[in-house]
């Protein structure tokens, strides 16, 4: 398996050094070969047909904050036409005004049948059903576990294991920093603004903090989860969303006494797709403090399921790509089989 | 409507099915049936029947038929089936607007009961209210949510919910 990695910020990083840690692992148990032959940045390029030493990438891109020759004025997917590959993993940054670089990077790949893992929120919560038809229509795959829930398995839990369950429902917090803050508020009987303040100055929080504590992250994360588990055809600006900026501390200090907590929960269903500020009993899964994601899927068959865990992270987020990446090695290896 | 019933049957094959045969024909939902073949008085047995019904008229179709069947009905206890919900609202809320939402929401059919609780911080003037209560119908917990947001909107209050669980 030939792997390109577009976008080496944080995340993509994190791929390269998983993937040069897992690598012999999943070679002898797939028995299949697997090469980085390309890494991108904004910038710069480094390819060899022959695979990279993902770890020296990384080195370089420390050091001199390029990952290779700069790409002289060519555009990127000029380059990508000359590269033989077979998956693109794309971790640009997230864009929720109009998906960009990531939908057309994804687009390039999956027209011409090459499947496509990724962390890129942007293109999945605008553009869903151009990618998964497009994907469809070349033979090609789309995966993007690590799009929601960082590290925490809920799009493929959903998808492939819980396969024969009606899922009735899912509520998740999808977002740590907010969590974050109402925690702080309730716990220390923070007002918001120093709640927030704190989330800023420990690395939580954006200085612009409107894409998290708006629900915009949130809500972006509901339409993916709305497409692909619910077959849903929506786009982020069809989330119903309230942030958590109107949340004071005299109202969390009531509901406490109440004995519940406010939390930003997204929930998603066939007819529901809404992220807001919400009260939740203390005790409940939902109730989960810090910065961990958290998702109650509700089924037919199995009842309520939880999962829970990081939701973001240089290597929480490669976790959950590189569990892609298996997915797509193991379903080779059975195809490999069948054929046999 | 969830109804729990005592009820005694002659001691003979097919009493049971006799007994309950008049839930399910009323469209009943049957939730749980406890035999009693060891308490035997007069030649009946007990049995204990817990359903549920959506009217008292649909109880009383019930109670006609188990009467020309002769069963006979030792205790009947009913319980209405209530559905909770919970807001918090957060905002400049005057206290006439508090008057308004309680009324708003007494108005509605199926309401069983409403309770508010207003919180005004001494420092910093904030101020914040949870509204509890309960329905008799799943279907009025959409209209109280709808009249909810719909006056939260008007008034620029933040409307925080339950899970509805």
């Amino acid at each position: 398996m030939d792997i390109i990695i577009v976008g080496f910020g944080t995340v993509g990083q994190g791929v390269a050094e998983a993937l040069s840690r897992k690598a012999p692992t999943l070679q002898s148990a797939f028995k299949e070969k697997i090469h980085v032959v390309g890494i991108f940045d904004s910038r710069s390029c480094d390819i060899s047909p022959k695979g990279l030493d993902p770890r020296e990438v990384v080195t370089r891109k420390e050091k001199l904050g390029k990952v290779g020759p700069d790409m002289e004025g060519k555009a990127f997917l000029e380059i990508l036409e000359d590269v033989k590959y077979d998956v693109m993993v794309e971790v640009t940054p997230t864009n929720i005004k109009d998906g960009e670089p990531g939908f057309s990077n994804m687009m390039a790949a999956l027209s011409s049948g090459r499947d496509v893992v990724t962390a890129n929120k942007g293109p999945l919560a605008l553009r869903f059903g151009d990618l998964s038809r497009t994907a469809e229509k070349n033979g090609a795959r789309l995966r993007f576990e690590a799009s929601v829930g960082g590290a925490t398995p809920v799009i493929n839990l959903a998808r492939e294991i819980l396969m024969g369950e009606r899922i009735h429902s899912i509520r998740g917090i999808v977002n740590g920093t907010c969590n974050f803050i109402l925690n702080r508020m309730k716990d220390e009987g923070l007002p918001f603004e120093q709640a927030l303040r704190e989330a800023q100055e420990m690395g939580y929080a954006e200085k612009d903090p409107s894409y998290d504590i708006d629900g915009i992250d949130s809500a972006a994360k509901a339409a993916i989860l709305a497409n692909a588990i619910f077959r849903r055809d929506v786009t982020f600006s069809d989330v119903r969303r309230t942030g958590i900026r109107g949340v004071s501390l005299e109202a969390v200090e009531l509901a406490s006494e109440e004995r519940k907590v406010v939390r930003l929960v997204a929930e998603v269903s066939e007819t529901r797709l809404e992220v807001s500020p919400r009260l939740v009993p203390m005790g409940h899964p939902l109730a989960i403090g810090g910065t961990l994601n958290i998702f109650q899927i509700m089924t037919d068959l199995a009842g309520d399921i939880t999962v829970a865990g990081k939701g973001a992270g240089r290597m929480e987020t490669a976790s959950a790509i590189l569990s892609d990446i298996v997915a797509l090695l193991k379903e080779d290896c059975t195809t490999r089989k069948t054929r046999s | 409507m969830r109804v729990h019933a005592d009820l005694r049957l002659k001691d003979v094959p097919g009493q049971l099915v006799r007994a309950l045969e008049p839930i399910s024909s009323s469209e009943g939902n049957i939730v749980g049936v406890v035999h009693h073949h060891d308490a035997v008085i007069g030649g009946r047995i007990t049995v204990n029947v817990t359903f549920e019904v959506k009217s008292q008229k649909q109880l009383e179709h019930i109670l006609s038929d188990w009467k020309e069947r002769d069963v006979d009905v030792a205790r009947l206890s009913s319980m209405l089936e209530t559905f909770e919900f919970e807001y918090l609202i957060v905002g400049d809320i005057p206290p006439s607007e508090l008057r308004e939402l309680t009324d708003g929401i007494e108005s509605m059919e199926d309401l069983h009961a409403v309770d508010i609780r207003y919180s005004v911080s001494p420092d910093t003037g904030e101020k914040a209210a949870m509204i509890f209560g309960k329905v008799k119908q799943k279907s009025a917990m959409n209209r109280v949510e709808d009249f909810l947001r719909q006056r939260s909107m008007q008034a620029g209050f933040l409307l925080i919910s339950g899970l509805g669980d």
